[in-house]
């Protein structure tokens, strides 16, 4: 028999979450409307100001985040803070997740498509991207900026992706789907989708729950948030990234990155497998599409938060099989909101170590173009 | 063969008022203290969900039915549910019984007031 050591050799020492390269797709900073007022161009300031003085609820702001909160308010629930305001709190909050790098999306700017004034919604978009840049992105180099795109003025979009695109430290545009009156596939944002392709930017797409006049939102009728959270958040990547398929995005913009965050990767089989059956009997409709959508779909990245969680944990590697998560996901924490995932938790599950270094960390980096530490 | 039960000293009860919680360590574990109408009750610090810091979280009621509240909603268990502040899992302190899943329980442990006061629970 060999001795021991022989028998170690050439094996990896065990994977700890603390030696993995993580990267976090999706963590939210919060984006204080006194503050954006000071980046903000007149006379949006002035309005930022004004908001300021009413005390905020959790994404819940007058003109920015408005929420008809019909939720029955009982005593208890959850009791931690969901709000993170500096980047040094991120940073150790982030630290104590095991996550080495993260990219920031905003709180009450998750809900930017349902601001009715175009004018407004540009300028919050444009406070915002300065304030993060100043306020965040140059105090800590681990933390990562999304470009927030205006949905209501596309040239306006395009134009802060092209402002950013040179700050190292931006690494996506963020497409908001929230409310959405005009999904992502209509050529009214080829301007967006042209900036983020020449710059080199992906776009993230990443919604918030609501209750909107306007598909997939129109919920009135459910009475729970269970179901309106349930629904919203898939549906929207449904919506948006059917609409994307339909108009070919993919094939008139073919090195644009594309990610859907925040709904869990459940829909993702379920609606490559529906739309592959569909362009059988009618390719005719999108021949744009050279190959079955599905195909498309796999170019695509998919944060893995809210990860499932069957009865039976290894159904999740299951899952994960049926759409080639293993090169497509993102680990994802949405950290600190209310339904953030564990690092510790989704690094437990049944994957082979190999895929989850994938879904760790190395996929993102290949979406987000970061350097992964030797 | 089991391990004799060892107490394990965990403060007073004049630093927990009823109505109060404190998490503390004991026998190497992290458990939540819970003041409850006067009886003190332990349960440990942990979300068996996401691994939660479960006894940080709030202390309530909450809403329920079935036959425990005779087939009607109704408000039960006031300051006896301690929901984790990660995700909101609902736990009945005294019985440790996971409100979602009644498959899920977890361990209670005794805690004893000598007569100054000093709390002690066995492990």
């Amino acid at each position: 028999m060999a001795p021991a050591e022989s028998l170690d050799a050439g094996l990896p020492t065990r994977e700890t979450l603390e030696s993995l390269y993580v990267v976090d797709a999706d963590v939210h900073v919060h984006e204080d409307p006194a503050e954006l007022a000071e980046y903000a161009e007149p006379p949006w300031d002035v309005a930022l100001r004004e908001i300021a003085k009413v005390e905020e609820r959790y994404l819940d702001l007058p003109a920015i985040s408005p929420r008809a909160e019909f939720r029955i308010p009982w005593p208890g629930g959850s009791n931690r803070p969901q709000t993170v305001t500096s980047p040094a709190a991120m940073r150790r909050e982030l630290d104590q997740l095991h996550v080495d790098v993260a990219v920031l999306f905003p709180d009450h700017l998750l809900s930017l498509a349902m601001v009715r004034d175009p004018g407004f919604a540009v300028g919050l978009a444009r406070a915002y991207n300065d304030w993060l840049a100043d306020r965040w992105l140059r105090h800590e180099p681990t933390l990562l900026g999304s470009v927030v795109i205006p949905p209501q003025n596309p040239a306006a979009g395009a134009a802060e992706i092209r402002k950013h695109a040179d700050n190292p430290s931006y690494v996506c545009a963020y497409l908001p789907a929230s409310g959405l009156k005009t999904l992502y596939g209509h050529e009214q944002y080829d301007p967006v989708f042209d900036a983020a392709q020449e710059t080199g930017l992906p776009v993230a797409i990443h919604s918030v729950e609501a209750v909107y006049p306007v598909f997939p939102f129109q919920l009135e009728q459910f009475r729970t948030a269970l179901a309106v959270h349930s629904l919203a958040h898939p549906l929207a990547m449904v919506a948006n990234l059917v609409s994307m398929l339909e108009t070919g995005v993919p094939v008139r913009f073919p090195d644009l990155g594309v990610a859907f965050m925040e709904a869990g990767t459940g829909w993702v089989p379920w609606i490559a497998n529906r739309l592959d059956k569909e362009y059988v009997e009618r390719r005719r409709e999108v021949p744009l599409l050279q190959e079955r959508p599905s195909t498309y779909m796999r170019r695509f990245f998919y944060g893995t938060q809210p990860i499932e969680e069957p009865q039976t944990r290894t159904d999740i590697v299951k899952l994960f099989e049926l759409f080639d998560g293993e090169n497509t996901a993102m680990f994802a924490s949405d950290w600190p909101h209310h339904d953030f995932d564990h690092t510790q938790f989704v690094f437990g599950l049944p994957f082979s170590p190999a895929v989850r270094r994938k879904i760790m960390g190395l996929n993102a980096a290949r979406f987000f173009d970061l350097d992964v530490p030797a | 063969m089991s391990r004799e039960p060892s107490e394990h000293a965990v403060g007073t009860l004049a630093d927990l008022p009823p109505g109060s919680s404190r998490v503390v360590r004991a026998g190497g574990r992290e458990l939540g203290l819970f003041n409850i109408r006067g009886k003190v009750h332990a349960i440990p610090n942990l979300c068996p969900h996401q691994r939660g810091p479960l006894c940080t979280g709030g202390v309530s009621g909450t809403i329920d039915y079935g036959p425990h509240t005779g087939w009607q909603l109704a408000w039960i268990w006031e300051d006896e549910v301690v929901t984790c502040p990660w995700h909101s899992l609902e736990f009945h302190i005294p019985t440790g019984r996971c409100v979602a899943f009644e498959d899920i329980r977890l361990r209670t442990y005794e805690v004893r007031v000598s007569d100054s006061g000093e709390l002690t629970v066995v492990i």
